[in-house]
């Protein structure tokens, strides 16, 4: 799992290849059909493999259909999503730069704080030790 | 491309290390220490100098080449430029769509950024709509749609490419602000465990002073015990006499 950025880019990727994909399912699996009663289809001998078209029952076709474009819209909804949730869009680049500026003194007074909180423990241990020490048995 | 190179790596091992790796020997780069003191002294600057120019022949080898003059570099069969941008679009030759909205100001940019791209998503999807329209009616006019979706794909990822450097800078804000927490965290809980050891130290300094006398009382107590146990033990025994 990525950034979002790459998340975005990927689906965008995807998107694509969702594309495709529905082309090629309309493009092969329809049936094929007469334009007038006159016309009728042709049976071109070909090779089992080498079908022009793979027909599907003209319900289940249309349900497969359904649900590419389904998927399709739930796939650019997710892109929407997504980049509505871009990490910082109402930050400019001016105001980043004040908040990195603001943060880095917070970090070095946040840091100050730390040092002189160790110093102090080490002080009390150092306090303890000899509070420990000078325990004897009456 | 991406073949070829498939097929290049897969015919050959890791190359053999350029033939000049030879020439780093001890002495060698001893010499090119002393040549390289020896400009700075004479042009006086601080820093070390990269290259000196008027190397002897045999350390020819010891110092960096030149940055190439064109600003171009090539590595593992991929050309890199020395200032490493992002080209723009009409530098690959392809339309900018939302060139419309020039980047004015700092500020507009990034909001118009998001709804460009919320509107190129969705004018793929309307474009998809028109392709497969298109290619169920007349197959040969599809081939302007489908450039018309490359160019809007293109767009999409070039606009992303710029919010990079935006979204570098706000993955470090996030990561300060995580860092700014946590070393106030720790501060916190330093501060708290060194005062529950300033009380329990406190605790001892006011315990220690009656502590000290207290076996002598001890011993007091268990006196008077003893005491009174005899003298219960002599009332029962009286009582017991006088009810015999």
């Amino acid at each position: 799992m990525g950034d979002r950025l790459t998340q975005l880019q990927d689906a965008a990727d995807q998107l694509a290849q969702q594309f495709v994909a529905c082309l090629h399912y309309v493009h092969k699996r329809h049936d094929l059909e007469t334009l007038g009663p006159n016309d009728k289809v042709r049976d071109v001998k070909q090779e089992q493999n080498q079908k022009e078209v793979d027909p599907l029952p003209a319900d289940e076709f249309r349900a497969g259909m359904v649900e590419l474009s389904r998927d399709l819209i739930i796939k650019e909804q997710q892109i929407e999503v997504l980049i509505s949730s871009l990490p910082g869009l109402d930050n400019s680049e001016k105001d980043q730069e004040r908040y990195i500026k603001e943060l880095e003194d917070d970090l070095k007074i946040a840091e100050a704080q730390r040092q002189e909180a160790i110093k102090e423990k080490d002080q009390i241990l150092a306090e303890l030790d000899t509070v420990i020490r000078s325990i004897r048995r009456p | 491309m991406a073949d070829q190179q498939e097929a290049n790596t897969l015919s050959s091992t890791f190359p053999n290390p350029p033939p000049f790796w030879k020439d780093f020997t001890p002495d060698k780069l001893a010499r090119i220490e002393e040549l390289k003191a020896a400009h700075t002294q004479q042009h006086g600057s601080d820093q070390a100098p990269t290259r000196i120019p008027d190397l002897p022949e045999e350390l020819l080898n010891l110092q960096p080449p030149l940055e190439p003059a064109d600003g171009r570099w090539r590595v593992f069969g991929d050309q890199y430029m020395l200032d490493d941008k992002l080209p723009t679009l009409e530098e690959q030759g392809i339309a900018n769509l939302p060139s419309a909205a020039p980047t004015e100001s700092k500020d507009v940019k990034h909001f118009d950024r998001a709804l460009e791209l919320k509107r190129l998503a969705k004018s793929l999807l309307l474009n998809f709509l028109e392709l497969s329209g298109t290619l169920s009616r007349n197959p040969s006019h599809a081939e302007a749609k489908v450039q018309d979706l490359r160019t809007l794909f293109i767009n999409f990822h070039h606009i992303l490419n710029e919010y990079r450097p935006h979204q570098a800078r706000e993955s470090a804000i996030a990561m300060m602000q995580e860092h700014l927490d946590r070393t106030r965290t720790e501060t916190m809980a330093i501060r708290t465990q060194v005062d529950k050891a300033r009380r329990v130290l406190d605790g001892l300094g006011s315990l220690s002073v009656p502590e000290v006398p207290k076996p002598l009382g001890d011993a007091d107590d268990e006196d008077w015990e003893a005491v009174a146990l005899e003298r219960e033990s002599d009332a029962w025994a009286i009582t017991d006499a006088l009810f015999a």
